[in-house]
């Protein structure tokens, strides 16, 4: 198989590489003012990852796809082991275990195990005999995630275990589900929010019953919803009424890291204030106070779009995420195109990591997500994030490569 | 294509529309903030400061059975630093001289703390209202200097109570948990006693409130896109301790430097008195502790910071006799009738004369007189008779030798030594002299006060031992009420038969004519119980006595141990008289009256 470097994406490899290299601006203007050497030099570091990522990416990219798809099992089994030694031998920092520690540096085997299970979950479906929505494949997939996502609420890191879920959906709605049957999926975990309510859990309950009388999904997949929903609605408020204060209080703590005692609602109103501050044009590269977010430890990682807000206003803002629209937009196209299954799921898990993970940090600095320290790819600083995140671009470029031969 | 799969083209289409939802949102949100919003937060931005105000919740109360007070709290003021609004050093020099408090050791509180700097950290709880007062007309001196409403808790003093309830103290050090659910650092957690175990109980859960702070330090009020959340009160807690009891209990030390009581209730393992003496004031803890204070305690030789009644570790002495008497009951070694080598004031073991107590001897007994009279000779011989390990097998049986269960933190297991344990503390080879010695009590084997009253509080209760515990009931913030059941903790190893021997062995102790413990007078009721002299070698022995009662149907069981106290029957066992006839008459008077109910 030749590659074909002249079919290749390059206005997405420089999209993404234009997002890589804002953020290093970004991170250098973060700490610019910072008393300390260490964190002056965050940039730096950033600059050698883009390199150690470049180099990562034309690897992973050089490996024909086929033993990915050969191989994918095997990497989702390795991915599992790996969460389970952390648990055991990693180091615990602000009371979650999530790293292995390597001297200066250490390595969360989470990213490993989301490539892993998207890996996993495009063999899945790309080989399943009929179709691959009935309810076994669909349990099936589901099996497939809950082991790692049990694993990484272990460590507990409940922000990380919703990018499982996204793939996973992801994944169902690439085989073809229909928003309707995807809400009907879905209905549940709605119903156990609602439940809280006895009025509102009603209401949904009775537009459930408008939903499915529309979509006639034929008896026993209309009943099995209803029984579901009906299960979850009643017996949820006797359980939660049965458990005592403080394993309520856990399960609240667990539901809702961002709450405070340790100040993240703070974080949240100084990112607001910052990001409100910069209007429409900003307030100029390295011209911010920065006097928000000073107190923000975090703000060259997780709030990194904070210091965009501020220094670069809306019209800075709408080019990053312009940036992002068209990579993911690019993405998909990508993913249509192709002709193998396998290559078409990866692509497209690729880009469901991306999104979601832009919406979900984004929409926590501006007050619309809840707090749960996802880093946003390729601005934040962090070395593990930026060359997964890249490694998830060159399988997309590699996919494309491919379209014609495999 | 099964009929919920839709088109290829349209897949492309759903998730493109999905992407361009979730950008419409961000773009929408940012609009807000940037467009509309822009210039009340560019204001808020250059003028404004938010300052983080947590909101510490009420921990709660902790009573006796009666609903009486145990550990309450104190209104008080706490001042604090915000290390991200402090501009000068000469700020700290200000507020030392206000508070009097050196701003070396300011500047060492502000140092350890590794919370983020824009969470107040706690400089001096308890602070006088006039320096509040001060604090509060000069603000514009103190830039990031707060104080808020705090509490400092109350520990009923007098009644020995620290045992049991425990203090409280800061969380130090980066990121304690404790439990699941995090702490703020320099918030006050449970550091012993009931107060560390059920600390995730009476904590509570913190509030926070969000206040904007002009330039000029004028608090503006509550940010508006930002609602303060309340927390959560902590939830009170009933012992089953009966506070006049434990008063009563602590009183009757008397001139006594050190020991422990512990009074348990053999139905059901509620502990209505513990007493660790010397005792220490638990509210010296609140705030923080001087160091002379704190070194005074702490290199006291009287050691008041043992926990004597779970940590204290003694030989059990005569006590011990019951296990050997029971296992000997049981093996089918003796029955009620069988004697033994006369007592001739002791008892001749290859070389060794092992003496009994009383040099006079006791003469030929059975097994009752045996223990009534607590004649050495007879267990020497019934030592011999069982061995070490069979020995070890049921005192091990009988709850010795591992934690009770009780709900407190740090209780000792004391030791029950079987061959292998002296093959290991004896490399050299051991004798079975120490056979002997272990079997009326002494020597290797160390005992619990709780152990110990654990077990007679199962002679009393027909063979089923409760676990012994303090805690009677939850009261949550909402009103509702938990009430833990007693829990059976295990049963003696010993037969109804057996049973029946031992009690009386414990009756004939106390009202027989030569019963070790005749002198103890207890009005109206019959008594059970049994004397103990521990040998120790540091000093004069250690004084025993538990007694229960009413014998036919037992009410309470109290161990007295009294360290140096000498003879068994001389010291401890008037003590446990005493207070058996206390609450026993308590007992009728309060079921007279009928006016205090129990709130449990």
């Amino acid at each position: 198989m030749a590659i074909q470097y002249r079919a290749l994406d390059w206005k997405l490899l420089l999209a993404v590489a234009a997002l890589t290299a804002i953020g290093i601006g970004l991170i250098y203007s973060a700490h610019h003012y910072s008393g300390s050497e260490l964190r002056q030099g965050y940039y730096l570091k950033q600059i050698m990852w883009f390199a150690i990522s470049l180099f990562t990416a034309a690897i992973v990219f050089h490996i024909p796809l086929k033993l990915f798809d050969a191989g994918s099992y095997v990497f989702y089994g390795i991915s599992i082991l790996l969460l389970i030694s952390v648990l055991v031998f990693g180091s615990t920092r602000l009371g979650a275990t999530r790293w292995f520690d390597f001297g200066q540096f250490s390595v969360s085997p989470s990213d490993i195990a989301k490539l892993a299970l998207m890996l996993a979950l495009a063999r899945f479906f790309s080989y399943t005999r009929g179709s691959p929505l009935s309810g076994r494949n669909l349990a099936a997939s589901l099996i497939i995630t809950l082991v790692p996502v049990a694993l990484i609420l272990k460590q507990p890191d409940l922000g990380t275990s919703l990018v499982f879920f996204a793939l996973m959906i992801g994944a169902w709605m690439w085989s073809g589900l229909s928003p309707g049957y995807l809400a009907l999926l879905l209905s549940p975990l709605v119903s156990l929010i609602a439940s809280a309510d006895t009025l509102a859990w009603a209401l949904y309950f009775a537009a459930l019953l408008g939903l499915i009388f529309f979509l006639r999904p034929g008896l026993i997949f209309g009943s099995i919803t209803v029984a579901i929903n009906l299960a979850c609605g009643i017996v949820t408020p006797f359980v939660w009424n049965s458990l005592h204060n403080y394993q309520r209080l856990r399960i609240l703590t667990f539901l809702d890291p961002g709450q405070d005692p340790r100040g993240a609602g703070y974080q949240i109103i100084q990112s607001r204030i910052s990001i409100g501050s910069g209007g429409l044009t900003g307030k100029g590269f390295l011209n911010s106070t920065q006097s928000r977010l000073e107190f923000l430890p975090e703000r060259h990682t997780d709030f990194v779009f904070s210091v965009l807000g501020e220094e670069f206003g809306f019209l800075g803002s709408l080019i990053v995420l312009g940036l992002f629209a068209f990579l993911l937009f690019r993405m998909v196209r990508i993913a249509l195109r192709c002709r193998s299954k396998f290559s078409s799921y990866i692509v497209f898990g690729a880009a469901t990591i991306i999104l979601f993970q832009v919406f979900v940090n984004i929409g926590m600095t501006i007050g619309i997500t809840p707090v749960t320290g996802l880093p946003l790819p390729f601005l934040s600083y962090g070395g593990t994030s930026l060359v997964f995140n890249w490694t998830l671009i060159a399988l997309a470029l590699a996919a494309d490569n491919a379209w014609q031969e495999y | 294509m099964s009929p919920q799969q839709i088109h290829m083209e349209l897949r492309g289409r759903v998730a493109q529309g999905v992407i361009a939802l979730v950008f419409i949102l961000i773009c929408a949100g940012l609009f807000r903030l940037q467009i509309q919003r822009h210039s009340e937060l560019l204001n808020q931005s250059e003028n404004n400061r938010i300052r983080v105000k947590p909101i510490v919740p009420k921990r709660g109360v902790i009573s006796d059975r009666f609903g009486t007070e145990l550990v309450g709290n104190r209104p008080s003021y706490a001042i604090s630093i915000v290390r991200s609004e402090l501009d000068k050093y000469t700020t700290i020099r200000q507020l030392s001289a206000l508070i009097g408090f050196d701003s070396m050791l300011i500047m060492a509180r502000l140092k350890k703390n590794r919370e983020p700097s824009y969470l107040p950290a706690v400089i001096k709880r308890d602070v006088e209202f006039e320096k509040i007062a001060i604090l509060e007309e000069q603000y514009q001196k103190y830039p990031g200097i707060t104080y808020d409403p705090d509490r400092v808790r109350r520990y009923a003093s007098g009644i020995s109570a620290q045992c049991f309830t425990g203090y409280v103290g800061e969380v130090i050090g980066q990121n304690k948990f404790s439990g699941e659910i995090p702490v703020r650092e320099g918030s006050l957690i449970g550091k012993q006693g009931i107060e560390k175990k059920f600390d995730e109980y009476l904590r509570g859960r913190e509030g926070t409130r969000y206040l904007e702070i002009s330039a000029k330090g004028v608090v503006l009020g509550d940010l508006a896109d930002r609602p303060a959340n309340p927390g959560m009160s902590g939830a009170d807690l009933i012992l089953t301790i009966d506070a006049e009891l434990q008063r009563e209990a602590a009183n009757s030390f008397d001139t006594f430097c050190c020991g422990a009581i512990v009074a348990i209730n053999p139905k059901n393992g509620e502990i209505l008195a513990i007493v660790s003496k010397p005792d220490y004031d638990a509210n010296i803890f609140s705030g923080v502790i001087p160091t002379d204070v704190w070194d005074k305690i702490l290199n006291d030789p009287r050691k008041p910071l043992l926990n004597r009644p779970l940590d204290g570790r003694y030989p059990p002495a005569s006590q011990f006799k019951l296990v050997t008497a029971g296992a000997l009951l049981e093996e089918g070694i003796v029955t009620g009738e069988t004697v033994f080598e006369p007592c001739r004031g002791g008892w001749q073991f290859g070389r060794r004369w092992f003496r009994c107590w009383k040099s006079a001897g006791h003469g030929t007994e059975n097994v009752v007189r045996a223990i009534a009279e607590s004649c050495d000779t007879y267990f020497y011989q019934a030592g011999l008779k069982l061995g070490i390990d069979k020995l070890a097998q049921y005192a091990r049986a009988c709850g010795f030798g591992a934690p009770t269960g009780v709900d407190l933190p740090h209780e000792n297991s004391g030791l029950t030594p079987n061959s292998d344990t002296l093959n290991r503390m004896y490399p050299d080879g051991w004798t079975k002299a120490l056979t002997l010695n272990l079997s009326i009590g002494q020597g290797e084997l160390l005992v619990t006060p709780l152990q110990a009253a654990q077990f007679f509080a199962g002679l009393a209760n027909n063979g089923t031992v409760f676990t012994p515990h303090l805690l009677k009931t939850i009261i949550f913030p909402d009103g509702s009420r938990v009430s833990p059941p007693p829990q059976i903790s295990f049963m003696l190893p010993f037969s109804p038969k057996t049973l029946k021997i031992l009690d009386q062995g414990l009756l004939a102790a106390v009202h027989s004519e030569d019963g070790t413990a005749k002198g103890i007078a207890v009005t109206k009721y019959k008594v059970g119980g049994k004397t103990g002299t521990a040998q120790n070698p540091h000093g004069e022995n250690h004084s025993w006595f538990v007694g229960f009662a009413p014998f036919e149907d037992p009410q309470i069981v109290i161990v007295v141990i009294v360290e140096n106290g000498g003879n068994g029957s001389a010291v401890a066992a008037p003590m446990v008289g005493a207070l058996l006839n206390f609450y026993l008459k308590r007992r009728t008077d309060l079921a007279e009256s009928g006016v205090e109910k129990e709130r449990g």
